[in-house]
């Protein structure tokens, strides 16, 4: 086969190009001869734009919950299991006990006064713009960025307590945030959890919620590092469902984080990859803290 | 099997929308998938692949194979393989906070989507949205590499030509964001 101009040009090569099927040398030397084939070009701009508009379609739609049937559908017998947080809470109460530090978000349950909500939302958001931050971006996601630009490039010591006392970690950080959490299970996906914090919450905690946050930290094979932040009571304005970015620039590094409020509890997933990467992971955690929310209650080791 | 079961659940916002993309109809494509998550559950001893980071690429493509077929039987059954029905009611989904003319164009684009051949429509989703490689699009839809091919470029062409009210060469689709 030779490679003249008519053999790099024909349709064919032009589609693989546009989907990106060829490999980086190919692609390289289709661009360049594009340069000076403005007929192709066009077309190959045309049906790039086509994909694009193709892939923006309903991206909403992805944001979606999804039907109840549809979960079912892949795991019948799910369905009358019993809710795992509330008897989860209730052992942890019974074994561990909540005498000590922060008994008060216990029996609150008390972070969302709706009287006061309306007021507070607004004169935050005037602080938040007076501080040059975008105000629909909760508080607790900034923290979680920053706890993530502090933690992640630790080698000495990323976490407090390390996964080889996993189920330490969870019931302490557990107790301390007076919620049942979990930290996913993510080996078969290369991903191992490294451990985890406690961290203290940033002043938008709101009355009466424990003080405390919750960060994991989970590292893959060639050493890179995502962390998943926990945090009961974050005010926002409203709890999405649905994933949301943000991203920042901190000592250099670009941290994004996706974050999203299941429950009571809300999470921010941050990393220093792309959005593709990180939507991947984010949707990951999401799905197995949702099956470990349905698993049936097993009694905490004591 | 619970493995396979528990990771295909990222998976799921995306295979919904790809069936409702391709059947136009949400209710229907739930089904779709409903029938293609309960033919995996059945069928779950059969996927194999190593641990690792392809893993979920190829449960995707197996999840979309089975998908496929599904929608391949059901046109059969509905001897509409060749015209593939187009309700002219199928309501588009509210689209909210979306300025004006982006809802126009998109709904352009759903409708000449919806309006193709179920074929071009596949090949379309699998490769542009899905990102499939032609190899895994082939498996898929269980055709050869050539036939990918051959139906993309005419998916294409007639995409184009349906949104530009069927003139030839005109300005190329805005790019939707």
């Amino acid at each position: 086969m030779t490679h003249d101009d008519d053999h790099d040009l024909d349709e064919t090569t032009l589609h693989a190009y546009v989907d990106g099927q060829l490999d980086p040398a190919r692609a390289a030397a289709v661009a360049d001869r594009l340069l000076r084939h403005p007929r192709a070009a066009q077309q190959v701009l045309a049906w790039r734009e086509q994909r694009e508009s193709l892939q923006a379609l309903h991206r909403e739609w992805l944001d979606e919950p999804i039907p109840p049937r549809l979960t079912a559908a892949l795991r019948p017998e799910a369905a009358n299991a019993p809710r795992w947080p509330r008897a989860w809470a209730a052992a942890l109460l019974l074994t561990v006990g909540v005498g000590t530090g922060l008994a008060g978000g216990w029996g609150g349950h008390a972070w969302w006064h709706a009287k006061q909500e309306a007021a507070e939302r607004a004169s935050a958001e005037a602080a938040a713009r007076a501080a040059g931050r975008d105000p629909s971006v909760p508080d607790y996601v900034r923290d979680a960025a920053i706890a993530h630009a502090v933690y992640q490039p630790e080698q000495r010591h990323p976490v407090e307590v390390g996964a080889d006392q996993a189920d330490h970690l969870i019931q302490w950080l557990s107790k301390r945030l007076g919620q049942p959490l979990h930290a996913p299970v993510l080996r078969d996906y290369g991903w191992k959890l490294v451990g985890g914090r406690l961290l203290p919450a940033g002043d938008d905690a709101a009355p009466g919620a424990p003080l405390a946050r919750a960060q994991f930290m989970y590292e893959n094979e060639t050493g890179e590092r995502f962390t998943l932040y926990v945090s009961t009571g974050a005010r926002s304005p409203e709890a999405p469902v649905a994933f949301r970015l943000t991203r920042r620039v901190e000592a250099g590094q670009t941290t994004r984080s996706l974050y999203w409020i299941d429950g009571t509890l809300a999470y921010a997933l941050s990393g220093n990859f792309d959005e593709k990467r990180l939507r991947i992971l984010a949707d990951l955690v999401h799905a197995r803290i949702g099956m470990a929310d349905r698993l049936p209650v097993k009694p905490p080791a004591s | 099997m619970t493995v396979v079961l528990e990771e295909a659940l990222p998976l799921l916002p995306r295979l919904r929308r790809h069936a409702r993309l391709l059947c136009g109809d949400t209710a229907r494509a739930d089904d779709l998938l409903q029938d293609t998550l309960e033919r995996a559950a059945r069928k779950g001893a059969l996927f194999h692949a190593e641990p690792g980071p392809t893993r979920q690429d190829a449960l995707r493509n197996w999840l979309l194979t089975l998908m496929h077929r599904l929608y391949l039987n059901q046109r059969r059954d509905a001897r509409e393989a060749l015209h593939d029905s187009l309700d002219e009611e199928d309501t588009a989904q509210p689209l909210v906070h979306e300025p004006q003319q982006q809802v126009a164009l998109r709904l352009d684009l759903e409708r000449a989507l919806a309006a193709l051949p179920a074929a071009a429509r596949e090949i379309l989703l699998l490769v542009c949205v899905e990102e499939l490689s032609y190899q895994d699009a082939a498996r898929v839809l269980d055709v050869p590499v050539g036939t990918v091919m051959s139906r993309l470029s005419r998916a294409r062409e007639r995409l184009r030509q349906s949104m530009s009210g069927g003139e030839a060469g005109r300005a190329p689709l805005r790019v939707v964001k």
